[in-house]
């Protein structure tokens, strides 16, 4: 046989193995050394559907357009209006999710809490403690009550423009933070009352709630602390969502947050990660089914996250139901992350998700907050650019009927009708 | 001192009473409790209030200073949160007293119930009855003092904070990363000072302390195979 043939022939490490794919057996010869499951940064690297499935319908006769670039769309979002006296209002309906002090460096936090000033948007502190630079440079502040406590006090609510009660997070729905030793540093370990270089496994249930009615006088409890005048949400994983909204808002929350499996993370478990949860799209569908029954879609905020990349993804969004989204590693990315799946190793080349203090000088907190408020920004135009081709004069004004599916899939998860055939293969999702 | 008739009031209005009363009065005799929730959340001062009933659920959240007596019993995670002052409960509480408590000292003169001292961050917390099982669930710092019987998995999985234990069946009852240690001089004249203090009859020779085993990272709970120990099948 001449070599060039030779070339051409399909050896046997060539022929796809079916399941065991190359990823398959590196993750099994990885198991059979550590006798583990493993932990990985960034969340689910699943396939999912998103709202990339569908598409905005232009106003052309039927209705007419805003003027892109000189007449108004509105982007101010007030949420958490139900109870509270003084609700969250933010210039532009695109947060930053939670991120703890610990899985991202000071130097991180204090960029985004600096973006957020910027574009006039919020910021959460995420789990184990309020940093008082955080604070400081941030334009309203969202505090996270996870079920650890750490680092949790009545300091941090004083300083809260809103609270944010978590029962789960999408990245691991059912499990807690997750904190690898490499990022315990002695200064970590202070903030959190923790001592360095251990793994920090939290608890996932609250020690003070067992359930809903426990919620109720947990919520009210809260609301003593800060004499009804902050937004309380709720922050629920995508799972059984129809129920777990029902119950959030039958507990008196003002807003709830839905997080779905695309949702981002410091470190996980990677079956937690790629298998629980259910993805924002249809998660977001189901919350809002939820709340139009019980006749409460008006009162309480809906918030998602998850997955959230761009303009468009918001504008769908909010034409879905939400009233605003939250991003994390879309942030991260602006600043500098590539995603490469590693922040549970503690040592992020771009300073972000590291406590090296060698490694976290490499981020310019200035540029970094530039960057983050220029993402945001840029998002928020593109939302409002499909808004007004739209014909709206709010982006809070988007509705379902501006959306149609692209895939039989999207339809039927969304109830909203497929392209061409303005028909549903489901239940409807409310009028068109 | 003044009087407060709590009967009918509305959790708000019986906080926003209390904070409004504390400002001028050093002490404050509740009356008809009627196991109201959340009593005293986030109240702040120096005042001493005496509640003649019992509480219920959330008793002292988020206290900042006072000191509260309540002749009866409280419910359910009585003084979570709380950050400074004093809760004296004079007969039972519920389980999961005193979670995530950051400071001050929390006494109850009878019974606890499960979880006792969960996530707590700080201060003092004595049980004079028993408690049920897990007390001081993955706590990371404070003192924890029992004066009665034990439930199973005490002190499962502390990150750091002691227990000081007088059940004498306590090595059979411990949860995960714990270990049992002698109580040290120091410790002792820390205990004694509370006793003293709180008037508890009791001698501190006797106790011993349950303090994290290792610094790290524990035995997981996720696959534990029983087939080769003594005793299977």
């Amino acid at each position: 046989m001449s070599e060039e043939k030779e070339k051409k022939r399909t050896m046997p490490k060539d022929i796809q193995r079916g399941v065991y794919s190359a990823e398959t057996i590196a993750d099994i010869r990885i198991k059979a050394e550590t006798g583990r499951h493993r932990i990985r940064g960034c969340g689910s690297t699943r396939k999912y559907p998103t709202m990339e499935d569908l598409l905005i319908l232009p106003s052309q006769l039927s209705r007419l357009s805003v003027d892109t670039y000189r007449e108004d769309c509105r982007t101010q979002t007030v949420l958490g209006s139900r109870y509270a006296k003084k609700p969250l209002i933010i210039e532009t309906p695109i947060m930053i999710s939670g991120m703890s002090y610990g899985a991202l460096s000071k130097e991180a936090k204090i960029a985004m809490a600096k973006a957020t000033d910027i574009v006039g948007t919020s910021i959460c502190n995420g789990e184990g403690g309020l940093l008082p630079e955080e604070r400081d440079n941030s334009y309203k502040q969202v505090v996270q009550i996870t079920p650890s406590r750490i680092g949790f006090s009545l300091r941090n609510l004083e300083a809260a423009d809103a609270i944010e009660l978590i029962i789960g997070i999408g990245a691991k729905p059912g499990l807690a933070g997750h904190l690898m030793g490499s990022k315990i540093t002695k200064e970590i370990g202070a903030f959190r009352q923790l001592p360095p270089g251990i793994d920090l496994h939290s608890h996932p249930r609250h020690g003070d709630i067992f359930g809903a009615d426990d919620m109720l006088l947990k919520i009210k409890e809260l609301r003593d602390v800060t004499n009804w005048e902050v937004p309380i949400f709720v922050k629920i994983a995508a799972g059984r969502v129809r129920e777990d909204v029902k119950i959030a808002a039958k507990t008196g929350a003002d807003g709830i947050v839905i997080d779905g499996a695309e949702g981002g993370t410091g470190a996980a478990p990677v079956v937690a990660s790629s298998q629980l949860g259910i993805p924002t799209m249809p998660a977001l569908v189901q919350a809002v089914r939820a709340l139009e029954e019980m006749g409460l879609k008006q009162e309480i905020s809906l918030i998602v996250s998850g997955g959230i990349k761009d303009g468009s993804d918001v504008a769908k969004a909010l034409a879905l139901g939400a009233d605003a989204v939250a991003i994390g590693t879309g942030a991260m990315i602006a600043m500098g992350c590539t995603v490469c799946l590693k922040c549970q190793e503690g040592k992020c080349a771009f300073g972000i998700g590291t406590q090296d203090p060698e490694l976290r000088k490499r981020l310019d907190i200035d540029v970094a907050a530039l960057r983050v408020a220029n993402y945001i920004q840029a998002m928020t135009y593109e939302a409002v650019v499909l808004a007004k081709a739209a014909g709206k004069s709010a982006l809070a004004n988007m509705e379902r009927e501006d959306l149609r599916s692209l895939t039989l899939e999207a339809c039927a998860m969304t109830g909203v009708p497929l392209i061409g055939t303005n028909y549903t293969f489901t239940e409807p999702f409310g009028y068109f | 001192m003044v009087n407060l008739d709590v009967a009918g009031m509305s959790t708000m209005d019986v906080n926003a009473k209390l904070r409004d009363l504390i400002q001028d009065n050093d002490e404050i005799v509740v009356e008809n409790p009627l196991s109201v929730h959340n009593f005293a959340t986030a109240l702040k001062g120096q005042g001493r209030i005496t509640v003649k009933g019992s509480t219920g659920f959330y008793t002292a959240g988020f206290l900042q200073g006072p000191t509260i007596v309540v002749e009866g019993s409280t419910g359910l995670y009585t003084a979570d949160n709380m950050g400074a002052g004093e809760l004296i409960v004079n007969k039972n509480t519920g389980s999961n007293c005193a979670p995530s408590l950051v400071g001050g000292n929390v006494v109850i003169r009878g019974n606890s119930g499960s979880r006792a001292g969960w996530g707590m961050k700080g201060g003092n917390l004595i049980v004079c009855g028993d408690v049920g099982m897990w007390a001081g669930k993955m706590s990371l710092d404070g003192r924890i003092i029992l004066l009665g019987k034990v439930g199973n998995g005490i002190g499962e999985s502390m990150y750091n904070g002691v227990i000081h234990v007088l059940d004498p069946a306590v090595e059979d009852k411990l949860g995960g990363n714990v270990k049992v240690v002698p109580i040290d001089d120091k410790e002792k004249k820390e205990v004694e000072a509370l006793f003293k203090k709180y008037d508890i009859d009791c001698g501190v020779d006797d106790f011993r302390s349950i303090v994290p085993k290792v610094y790290g990272r524990h035995e997981y709970l996720l696959f534990k195979p029983t087939h080769k120990q003594k005793g299977a099948n």
